[in-house]
């Protein structure tokens, strides 16, 4: 009798641990939306818009899935908000060749389109503002890093902002 | 063995259709399109039993895609397949996933994209759909047809804005232009929203949209029906809108977007060079005479030829005032006199050179006021004691043309005593800082950009020009107040630092040895122990909006250095709008040992703006705003003391 209800309570401390393990277990947190940023023609304030995220596909590893949602993250803010709003926008033609995600820190590869702006700070600090603000939202991203056609470069042809290191949001 | 074979080919039969049957695809015939009558051959094809694949690495897809002005984010073997469009819309297909999104919008495909070898492969008909095109038979080709996706009407009452949309830019002409009528017409373009919409605002009456033409030549009309008296604004078209702005009688001037220059903008007066080193003509000061005048005194200094010229006062109760005439010779040689009150004694020098200082002892903090004229400069003493006054200030006699020669990087202190700093709170230094300059007399001025770099460039006048000219002209005022002045660069040239070989820049991630230019202009800072660090630029935008003079900051140390300077700046009531101060990561900024900020003085691509920045005086103006800030702040904050 004794021997059974040490075997109970051995099963029911095992059902425990196993669903405290369960649901603490690390995961990375799944949202079904998306909130990207972009910055006001003011130069500084941040605005927002939210695109919906697909959820972990059959066979998509987490990895993956950061991986495809900073990728997805990256492109729509580069693409910047619809076209009624008003806001500092990525000179046209630029598009991300690549995200990885290493850590906290995603590499946003970007195309040399980027480089062609207006040539003032004005533009280059609100489109990287909006485009760190994007992926740092996502977990657990708190840095990016970008590269121009693969390269790093200390800041754009003629630019400002320091680009040879990763950018935070505390960086503004 | 006939068997045997039949056994094979039956086995390799039945594999293959499993393959077919399992992937849902198979290679099949390329599909030929015509697009704005070019053809367009897709040879990634797959055919499942749901329609047709095109697979994302199609030569003739990548084509079409750069066409409509799209990018196409994608890697082999990754499940996302990313399309941006000028609108901007961003679809977003994935491997194994019927659901696809056009923007903000989702819609199921007729099968999901899948992977042939390392290739995403999309439903050909729907990933069309998404592109705003639709395929149309003329009964031998296959017609891709740009679509007209929407054509929207905001505003109300005496204001409207007519915007169509399409997935690529839209440049229609057009075709009838009278007082009660618009049309406009969109060649190339098809449309599945033909109708008639009462509208009734911004005074538009009717709008029609009316598709026509052929299958391989599509048109879209918009016909817009005006109220008597209405008026419409200069269309814009962008990336896939097309927008015009409509008012009814009595409204004001109706504009797309008030961010867009919809007038011509005026020609750009062209931008002297800064007048800081001598001209080479050079001024003659043949006398200096003191009158009476109300009370006070006139003090008159007669010339010939072209010079600029600062002058300073010295804050009570030292009452003494200066005036250097630069480029100019005196005649007569060095005199003082004794004057009487309220002016005191009248010192004329041939101060060096190329300088000839008047230099004059007041009975008390006297108005001055200082003025060009015809014949040389005046210089008016009331008999009103004033003690809030300005201190300095800067002019030009005749037509002021500058040599454009470099100068040495670190000035000399004036050695006069008027050029003395006697305040020995200005060798201390500021708060919130642990930095201890090795040189505090000194002050780096960078002029943004130069050489290669041109910065910012609108209507002939380039970014490199103006900071270089503003920096020399806060050069000239710190050098008078007694500061040592070190420029990244005097001339208009490339600045580098500490040569690296292409191997170690490649190591380093970078594209060449020359991305270092930044860092090049704060090593000089650095290695100099400058007391502060000031980065002058102008700013630009992509349309004439924005404007006004933004100070930026990054060290903790350069924050109040910058709050003070926007005061300064501000007070100094240049014209243009205070943008604030912001902290960014900008380069310059961030790797100065010393309280370092970035000035954007004024936008080139903003009319009123670049009027002000194509002005010398207005250039003097924030030049000598500038100067006082540095001053002020260098003379006011102790070293190392945390606040």
């Amino acid at each position: 009798m004794k021997a059974s209800r040490l075997l109970l309570l051995l099963v029911v401390l095992v059902v425990v641990a196993g669903a405290a393990w369960w649901f603490l277990r690390p995961r990375p947190v799944v949202s079904d939306h998306l909130t990207v940023y972009y910055t006001k023609l003011d130069g500084n304030s941040l605005g927002t818009w939210t695109v919906s995220l697909r959820p972990p596909q059959p066979g998509e590893s987490a990895a993956e899935h950061l991986h495809n949602v900073a990728l997805y993250a990256a492109v729509q803010s580069i693409a910047g908000p619809p076209s009624e709003v008003s806001a500092i926008r990525f000179p046209p033609g630029t598009h991300v060749l690549n995200v990885l995600v290493n850590g906290s820190t995603a590499t946003v590869d970007l195309s040399k389109d980027v480089a062609a702006s207006a040539g003032g700070s004005f533009a280059e600090n609100g489109e990287f503002k909006g485009l760190v603000y994007t992926l740092t939202g996502i977990s657990p991203i708190n840095a990016v890093q970008i590269t121009i056609e693969g390269r790093k470069v200390e800041t754009l042809p003629g630019g400002h902002l320091e680009l040879d290191t990763p950018l935070h949001r505390s960086d503004w | 063995m006939n068997s045997t074979r039949r056994f094979i080919g039956r086995i390799g039969s039945a594999f293959a259709l499993c393959t077919l049957l399992l992937c849902g695809s198979a290679r099949a015939a390329n599909l030929s399109y015509v697009f704005q009558n070019q053809t367009l051959m897709f040879t990634h094809i797959a055919r499942t039993a749901a329609g047709s694949a095109l697979g994302v690495d199609d030569p003739a897809f990548r084509s079409l895609l750069k066409s409509l002005g799209a990018t196409l984010t994608w890697h082999p073997g990754e499940r996302y397949v990313l399309i941006s469009t000028p609108q901007p819309l961003v679809i977003n297909f994935a491997v194994g996933s019927k659901s696809y999104d056009v923007g903000l919008l989702s819609a199921n495909a007729s099968f999901a994209p899948f992977l042939q070898g390392q290739e995403a492969f999309l439903p050909l008909d729907d990933l069309l759909h998404s592109l705003g095109l639709t395929s149309r038979s003329d009964g031998s080709v296959n017609v891709l047809q740009p679509q007209l996706t929407s054509v929207d009407i905001k505003g109300s009452g005496n204001q409207a804005v007519v915007v169509a949309h399409a997935a690529m830019p839209l440049h229609p002409r057009l075709a009838v232009n009278e007082p009660s009528r618009l049309v406009y017409v969109f060649d190339g373009v098809a449309s599945s929203i033909d109708g008639i919409r009462q509208v009734n605002v911004g005074g538009i009456r009717l709008l029609k949209i009316i598709s026509s033409g052929s299958v391989r030549r599509p048109s879209t009309t918009i016909e817009v029906d005006l109220a008597p008296n209405a008026r419409h604004g200069a269309p814009r078209s962008n990336d896939g809108d097309f927008e015009v702005a409509f008012g009814g009688s009595g409204g004001a001037p109706p504009l797309v977007n008030a961010n867009v220059a919809a007038n011509p903008q005026p020609p750009s007066p062209s931008v002297a060079p800064a007048p800081v080193n001598p001209p080479a003509a050079g001024a003659t000061v043949s006398a200096v005479t003191v009158t009476p005048s109300n009370g006070g005194e006139t003090v008159t200094i007669a010339m010939s030829g072209n010079a600029t010229y600062d002058w300073h006062r010295l804050r009570p109760p030292d009452n003494r005032f200066w005036i250097d005439i630069h480029g100019a010779q005196l005649e007569g040689g060095n005199k003082d006199e004794a004057q009487p009150d309220p002016l005191t004694s009248l010192r004329i020098r041939q101060n060096d050179a190329q300088t000839v200082r008047v230099a004059l002892s007041l009975s008390g903090p006297k108005s001055i006021s200082v003025s060009p004229s015809a014949n040389g400069i005046l210089i008016n003493i009331g008999n009103t004691d004033a003690f809030d006054v300005a201190r300095e200030g800067s002019g030009t006699v005749g037509n002021v043309v500058s040599a454009n020669e470099p100068q040495p990087l670190i000035t000399p202190v004036p050695a006069d005593e008027y050029g003395q700093v006697s305040n020995e709170s200005a060798w201390k230094f500021g708060p919130q800082s642990s930095y201890v300059p090795t040189n505090p007399r000194l002050i780096v001025l960078d002029p943004g950009h130069g050489g290669g770099d041109r910065g910012s460039v609108h209507d002939g006048m380039q970014e490199a020009v103006l900071t270089l000219d503003m920096a020399r002209r806060v050069e000239a005022l710190l050098i008078a107040r007694g500061w040592q002045v070190k420029m990244t660069h005097n001339g208009d040239h490339d600045v580098h630092g500490t040569p690296r070989s292409k191997a170690e820049a490649e190591a380093m991630g970078y594209t060449s040895p020359d991305a270092f230019d930044l860092q090049a202009r704060d090593d000089i800072a650095n290695a100099a122990g400058a007391r502060l660090f000031v980065s002058i630029h102008a700013n630009a935008f992509m349309n004439s909006g924005p404007n006004g003079t933004t100070y930026y900051y990054y060290t903790p140390q350069s924050l109040p250095f910058a709050q003070e300077m926007e005061q300064d700046l501000d007070a100094a009531d240049l014209g243009t709008k205070d943008d604030g101060v912001h902290k960014v990561k900008y380069y310059v900024v961030a790797h100065a040992n010393m309280p370092a900020i970035l000035i954007e003085t004024a936008f080139l691509t903003n009319p009123f703006d670049r009027e002000r920045l194509a002005s010398s005086s207005w250039r003097q103006h924030i030049a000598e705003a500038i100067a006082d800030g540095i001053d002020q702040y260098a003379r006011a904050h102790p070293v190392g003391q945390a606040q």
